[in-house]
């Protein structure tokens, strides 16, 4: 009985997997991605391309070719102090999950190298004693990409140190999932 | 004979009634003979005509316990749970010497009021008391009174007081006292008692010393280091005339204990090595006045003074890697005027000031604070007492914020000799201390600086001009001077208590609001090191509510069982309410993915167990001289840690299980003069390293008691 439930579950979710598919072409890009970040506050950003979930060379960072980047805890943006492009973010109370669509207006911009568009320190908790940080719980990362016509949605899911030896460690590896609009409109 | 002439003696000299014959030949449980409480009302009252919640804990007990350790009598108490402190301010790195408080009503330590003799002791350490500065082999009796007392009490009286009272001059007598534990626990006590006329003396003596003990090898250092305590008290009563009696009290105590651990030195793991010694040293004079039959007037005046000094070197290095110093002293002179008319109302007041002082190597200079106070309480007995009412109000003004006022208002009534119900209600308040207006503390090792409210414009301001903070850290909105407000709560009560030949039950249940709560919260900028930078605001408003039953039963002639629950919920309103509007999110420890914490996930404000229970035996047999008690008490799980990314304890994996101690003494009197007494404390060897880490393993242990009373007769 148990395993005729389960197969017809399984057929109705492949059913309604197929009627979608077939209704509208996938443009939503969406995925978990662990990327390597140095734990240090004086080299290189590592930086993102939601459009194909890649890592862009950081010889790239005076182009549009990114949309956000990160060093240490600091998070930059494609934007004016950040980058030649046009990105902006807005980080929201609330589960991804329950961000169904991403707002036109309302982003803020990398104004200046010391008014970033996400503040350090308003995302995560570090915890003195284990040494950790834990990137807090609801917290809802909303993009404008580099190109200002596409939108994205984040959340970090969890931020380590990679293995090391020696005294201090000198990669953060920040795993997160996200989801990219391709075709310019504002839902996911 | 001689016993009569003695007792005679003190009834008619020393107390105004026969409060310490009564506590002598009385025994808790079976409550035959009733215990005189001063701490409800500060005049003394039979514990039975009490209005509020309160226990009492008297000599026989503490000695049937065999326990040299104030915290082990105090959680064997229905609704009193020892706990941990989780942040106290110790030397660099060093595993949090100080945390052990009570847990009353659900509130933390620093919200009883813990008095000796009526008088407070200072030297808090983030708020908590060392327990252990207080030794039990002189112990008269312990008043424990819970919900608000700052009607009579003031400041830090919100969840209630614990009251220490110890032995006054009666009768001749020398106690000594030779106590051996596992551990390398030694302790040696000698009391002696005299009347000479009209003067009594009671000088008491305590050494105890402790190998301290290690609860997780791997890790370099004992759990508790080695120490030693002195304490010494001695008291001197005169009585100039029947009116008249000067009461004179010098007590001190003086502690050293070893600091020995683990740091990160240059990048590398190193050894300190130091010693923290504090010092606890406090006179008391005390003048009564009887100006009549039912009217007199006390003139104290209270000085303490605790130090507390700490260091540590680097190992085979003439290098201090971390030194702290604590010195606080408080004056508090007082009169107070008790009046009653006939037995129909019974009146009290009294006005005072306290004036303190602190000079810490964590607080920003030397800083000095005053408070005048006045209260003033009535008692009205009315039907033969069967209805009892108090209403009373106490009035404090600190030079740093606007008067204060606690009024309280108690109801007893008595249906017939059976049955008595109360209900009380009653305003509490705590003034924001030292800690949270002039700290000023870096923790190198764990990595954050905690800075007091009236300081932090001042510090921030330094810190910037040093470029410790980080870049384009906007300090504007801590510039402006802020200032805390007390602290202050609501409470109620309402218990009934039944009593009939064998079988003595009480119930109550109880509520408290606290608004203006001061807690810690994290500034928006770091320094450039990384390292968190904290202060205090009064931000939370938290409630606990709950019950507690306690039943006492004589089995037999010879056995009384006693059993004690307490059901708490103590939550925070303001995380109620976002979890209410779906504010609230957790992160999945596996998926790490977020949702909407629900509200039946809450388990509550952390360190709060929602069931406490106590179950005791004690079984004598008068004829042999032999006596066995044994306890058991339980701690419910309770809040302690954060894995899913939100600071409230919402999951399982977040919660410490709870947990039995069963504490057992046998004793057995060989004569008249001399007595033996074995036990074992955690019978079955309960620890937790990592999360209470003040529980040592099982502990043995023999008492040899010597007795001489009338010795020069």
């Amino acid at each position: 009985m148990k395993r005729f439930i389960l197969f017809s579950l399984v057929g109705i979710v492949a059913l309604a997997s197929c009627t979608k598919d077939s209704a509208t072409p996938v443009t939503i890009i969406s995925g978990t991605k662990t990327i390597s970040v140095p734990f240090s506050s004086a080299t290189a950003f590592t930086l993102f391309r939601f459009s194909d979930s890649t890592v862009v060379a950081n010889t790239d960072s005076a182009s549009n070719k990114w949309d956000f980047g990160l060093r240490f805890t600091t998070f930059i943006v494609n934007s004016y102090a950040g980058g030649p492009g046009s990105a902006g973010a807005i980080l929201n109370n609330g589960t991804f999950d329950a961000t169904p669509t991403a707002p036109t207006t309302g982003y803020a911009y990398d104004t200046t190298a010391t008014q970033r568009a996400i503040k350090d320190g308003s995302w995560y908790d570090y915890n003195g004693a284990t040494r950790t940080f834990a990137p807090k719980a609801g917290k809802v990362f909303l993009f404008k990409t580099a190109d200002g016509v596409h939108y994205a949605k984040m959340e970090l899911l969890s931020v380590d140190y990679a293995p090391f030896v020696g005294m201090y460690p000198t990669t953060l590896l920040y795993k997160f999932r996200y989801a990219y609009q391709a075709n310019g409109t504002t839902t996911f | 004979m001689l016993q009569k002439i003695s007792f005679i003696i003190f009834s008619f000299i020393i107390c105004s009634n026969s409060l310490v014959a009564q506590m002598m030949n009385q025994d808790t449980l079976s409550g035959k003979l009733e215990d005189v409480f001063i701490t409800a009302t500060r005049s003394e009252r039979k514990f039975s005509n009490l209005a509020v919640s309160a226990i009492v804990v008297n000599k026989k007990t503490i000695q049937q316990t065999g326990s040299l350790k104030l915290q082990d009598i105090l959680q064997e108490q229905t609704g009193i749970v020892i706990v941990n402190s989780n942040l106290a301010t110790s030397l660099a790195g060093y595993p949090n010497p100080f945390g052990q408080g009570v847990q009353m009503l659900g509130l933390d330590p620093a919200y009883t009021a813990i008095l000796l003799d009526g008088e407070p002791l200072v030297g808090r350490n983030a708020g908590i008391l060392k327990l252990g500065r207080i030794a039990t082999g002189n112990i008269q009796q312990i008043e424990i009174v819970k919900g608000p007392s700052s009607s009579l009490y003031g400041s830090e009286a919100m969840a209630g007081v614990i009251n220490i009272i110890t032995a006054k001059p009666t009768a001749q007598n020398i106690d000594v006292q030779l106590h051996a534990a596992t551990n390398n626990t030694f302790a040696q006590t000698v009391s002696y008692a005299n009347r000479f006329i009209k003067t009594g003396v009671q000088f008491f003596i305590n050494r105890y010393s402790t190998g301290g003990y290690d609860l997780d090898k791997n890790i370099y250092g004992k759990t508790v280091d080695p120490y030693r305590d002195w304490t010494m008290h001695a008291k001197i009563t005169h009585d100039f005339s029947a009116k008249t009696q000067l009461l004179l009290s010098l007590r001190n105590v003086d502690s050293k204990q070893t600091n020995d651990y683990q740091i990160t030195w240059q990048s590398q793991p190193a050894i300190v090595k130091g010693f923290t010694e504090e010092k606890d040293r406090s006179f008391f004079a005390q003048f009564r006045y009887n100006r009549s039959a039912n009217s007199r007037i006390y003139f104290r005046t209270f000085f303490n003074n605790y130090s507390n000094k700490s260091f540590v070197n680097l190992e085979n290095q003439d290098v201090r890697f971390d030194e702290t110093s604590f010195n606080q002293t408080i004056l508090k002179p007082e009169i107070q005027f008790e009046h009653s008319h006939n037995s129909t109302s019974k009146y009290v007041a009294g006005v005072g000031a306290y004036f303190e002082t602190i000079d810490a190597s964590r607080y920003a200079g030397k800083q000095r604070l005053a408070t005048a106070y006045a209260f003033t309480q009535n008692e009205w007995n009315f039907y033969q007492d069967k209805l009892t009412l108090i209403t009373g109000i106490r009035l404090d003004k600190r030079t740093d914020f606007d008067l204060n006022v606690s009024p309280r208002i108690a109801a007893a009534f008595k249906p017939n000799r059976f049955w008595k119900i109360t209900a009380s209600a009653g305003w509490g308040f705590k003034a924001p201390d030292f800690r949270h207006m002039y700290l000023s503390f870096y923790n190198a090792q764990i990595g954050y600086s905690l800075i007091g409210c009236n300081v932090l414009a001042n510090e921030l301001q330094n810190m910037q001009q040093q470029g410790a903070l980080q870049a384009g850290a906007n300090i504007n909105p801590y510039l402006v001077s802020k200032t805390l407000m007390p602290e202050k709560s609501f409470g109620t009560h309402i218990g009934t208590k039944y009593s009939k030949g064998k079988i003595n039950i009480e119930a109550g249940i109880f509520r408290n609001d606290i608004n203006n709560l001061i807690d810690v919260y994290l500034l928006p900028f770091k320094k450039t090191n990384n390292s968190n930078i904290y202060s205090y605001q009064n931000i939370n408003r938290i409630f606990t509510q709950g019950a507690d039953v306690d039943v006492k039963y004589q089995l037999f002639k010879s056995i009384a069982i006693s059993a004690g629950y307490q059901y708490l919920e103590a939550k925070d309103k303001d995380i109620l309410s976002q979890i209410e509007s779906g504010k609230m999110y957790k992160r999945d420890p596996i998926t790490y993915q977020s949702s909407v914490v629900k509200k039946a996930d809450y388990f509550g404000i952390n360190n709060r167990s929602k069931h406490t229970i106590n179950a005791k035996i004690l079984w004598t047999n008068e004829a042999k001289g032999w006596n066995a008690f044994v306890r058991f008490v339980y701690r419910g799980k309770f809040g302690f840690t954060d894995v899913n990314g939100n600071n409230i304890a919402d999951d399982q994996r977040e919660l410490v299980h709870g947990f039995w101690m069963t504490n057992i003494a046998a004793s057995k009197n060989i004569n008249q003069k001399i007595s033996l007494q074995v036990g074992v404390e955690n019978l079955m060897d309960y620890t937790n390293a990592a999360q209470l880490p003040n529980i040592s393993g099982r502990i043995f242990f023999v008492n040899l008691n010597f007795s001489f009373n009338h010795f020069n007769h």
